[in-house]
């Protein structure tokens, strides 16, 4: 078929606006959604010594599964379009990476060993995947969900087992990570302000990592329908008339 | 085109380049430049001249910038705002399809700018106050990644984003009439974030030393930070009105006129156009 001149400028101008959309939104959506992991998950993302069994896979889970719920909402519903969690996820690695690299090692000279964040791309991949197959926000909710919660230690296990190995220093057990954050010294985040594992008398020593990683896919799988219809509003095309205001 | 009508005679197809990059490109490379120079000047004086508050090396490298840029801002916003409102379209019922559609480019452009510098003051700066916070026992609220963060990368994303609206409001038709509950909140809520740090120092004068990111007296910032996600509502409200008139230049289609856009926005175009 023999595209007019007409077509070929239509097809031109519709990549350009794509482009547009596209870009400002991942932009808008790093700048929002790491406002929203920082100020809510930060101190485990920055830190090797936070990143415990107990905290670390509860909070960040159920913390950043709302931005990818919100943004599939819209995209998927709307375009048809199975990334939502992916691009913001990717969008956020993004924004903590040029941070840790550029201002947490290149400017306050923390080694990256210490301050890298954790990944989220791999369940998010797993959350649209299973929005794509399912067509359906329910079941996404409920499977995609606890998966999100399940798979995030896994995930990031490879990265952090390094950092567990024990090492004996002046007569006392720690972990590598423990022992860079004794090293690399931070003027505001004492010791004492760790939320890490410290053990109860009602906890069974070997069950804490499965027991958080089920909690937090749980939870995660109620922030995933609550953030859905949060979407939704953000997604509203509503106009309010000059003289209501 | 060969379905034109009479109604379509009067529209010409717009040159390519009324769509250009060109200006989007020269914003980013001035943005660049400038958010290159900053970091260099942190680095450059941070340390050197930015650790002690009482000494007079700090008034000189660190005071100066915050008293230039809280002028500044302002008078570019006020400035910005007035040019934009003075030649603004004063009989928009008239407006050309194709002249509509350019109009709808330079506002992509205008958008994708702020969303740049959203990213820098709401990632980039933010973020790079922790390192900052970790380098010092802080002798005042006015720190210089404090002056960089909340005083000059906030105000210019603000700046940037009343702007795009105000260019909305003051030449498409869509949002002349109307306010945008998408846009609106796009613009107000990320704007909030800056009032909110009247609430952050304080706390941290009054209550809190060290420094816990996830305090709750940090939470404004989030929810201020969720309105980001009504860019998806704002590219909703804008495809199918831009997909329309696509059709209508290049194809010589009837759409809705400007004049019934006017008056009910919401329903101008159908959104069906760009959903699947």
């Amino acid at each position: 078929m023999q595209l007019s001149q007409a077509d070929v400028e239509i097809k031109n101008l519709e990549r350009k606006f794509d482009i547009v959309v596209i870009v400002s939104m991942f932009f808008a959506f790093i700048g929002g959604y790491h406002i929203h992991q920082m100020l809510l998950a930060g101190d485990w993302s920055f830190w090797i010594d936070w990143k415990d069994r107990m905290w670390w896979p509860v909070v960040a889970p159920i913390a950043d599964i709302a931005f990818p719920a919100a943004i599939q909402s819209i995209l998927w519903t709307k375009f048809k379009m199975p990334i939502g969690a992916t691009f913001s996820t990717v969008g956020l690695f993004f924004g903590q990476w040029m941070n840790r690299y550029w201002n947490f090692w290149g400017w306050g000279t923390y080694p990256l060993n210490f301050v890298f964040p954790e990944t989220l791309i791999p369940q998010a991949v797993v959350l649209d995947g299973v929005l794509m197959i399912s067509n359906n926000f329910v079941i996404t909710a409920l499977v995609g969900g606890e998966l999100w919660g399940w798979l995030f230690y896994p995930a990031n296990w490879p990265m952090i087992a390094p950092y567990h190995v024990p090492v004996e220093y002046y007569g006392q057990l720690m972990s590598m990570a423990d022992l860079i954050q004794y090293e690399y010294i931070r003027t505001s985040t004492p010791e004492y302000i760790r939320m890490v594992e410290t053990g109860t008398m009602r906890s069974f020593a070997g069950g804490v990592l499965g027991v958080s990683a089920f909690f937090s896919g749980f939870v995660s799988a109620c922030m995933y329908f609550l953030w859905w219809f949060f979407g939704k509003f953000f997604g509203s095309t509503k106009f309010v008339k000059h003289s209501s205001v | 085109m060969a379905q034109a009508t009479t109604q379509t005679v009067s529209i010409s197809i717009p040159d390519r380049s009324a769509f250009s990059w060109k200006n989007l490109w020269i914003a980013l490379a001035i943005i660049t430049v400038f958010e290159l120079a900053v970091n260099v000047y942190e680095r450059t004086f941070a340390i050197a001249k930015g650790l002690d508050y009482f000494t007079p090396e700090y008034q000189t490298y660190w005071m100066s910038i915050l008293y230039t840029e809280l002028i500044l801002e302002p008078t570019t916003l006020i400035a910005l705002c007035s040019w934009l409102w003075v030649t603004r379209d004063r009989a928009m019922e008239n407006l050309a399809p194709a002249e509509e559609l350019r109009r709808y480019w330079n506002l992509g452009l205008f958008v994708v700018v702020y969303t740049v510098l959203l990213y820098w003051g709401a990632s980039y700066y933010t973020e790079q106050d922790g390192t900052w916070h970790q380098t010092v026992i802080r002798d005042t609220d006015f720190t210089p990644s404090h002056i960089i963060e909340f005083y000059q990368s906030y105000p210019i994303y603000i700046i940037a984003g009343v702007g795009s609206m105000v260019y909305a409001m003051t030449r498409l038709p869509q949002y002349a009439k109307a306010f945008s509950v998408p846009y609106a909140v796009l613009v107000g809520s990320p704007l909030m974030i800056f009032p909110n740090v009247g609430l952050n120092e304080f706390g941290h004068t009054r209550w809190f030393m060290e420094e816990l990111f996830v305090a709750p007296l940090h939470w404004g910032f989030v929810m201020f930070g969720w309105g980001a996600l009504a860019i998806l509502g704002t590219w909703l409200q804008i495809c199918p009105r831009v997909v329309e008139l696509i059709k209508q230049v290049y194809y010589g289609k009837p759409a809705t006129s400007p004049a019934v856009v006017l008056n009910d926005p919401e329903k101008a175009a159908d959104p069906a156009l760009c959903e699947i």
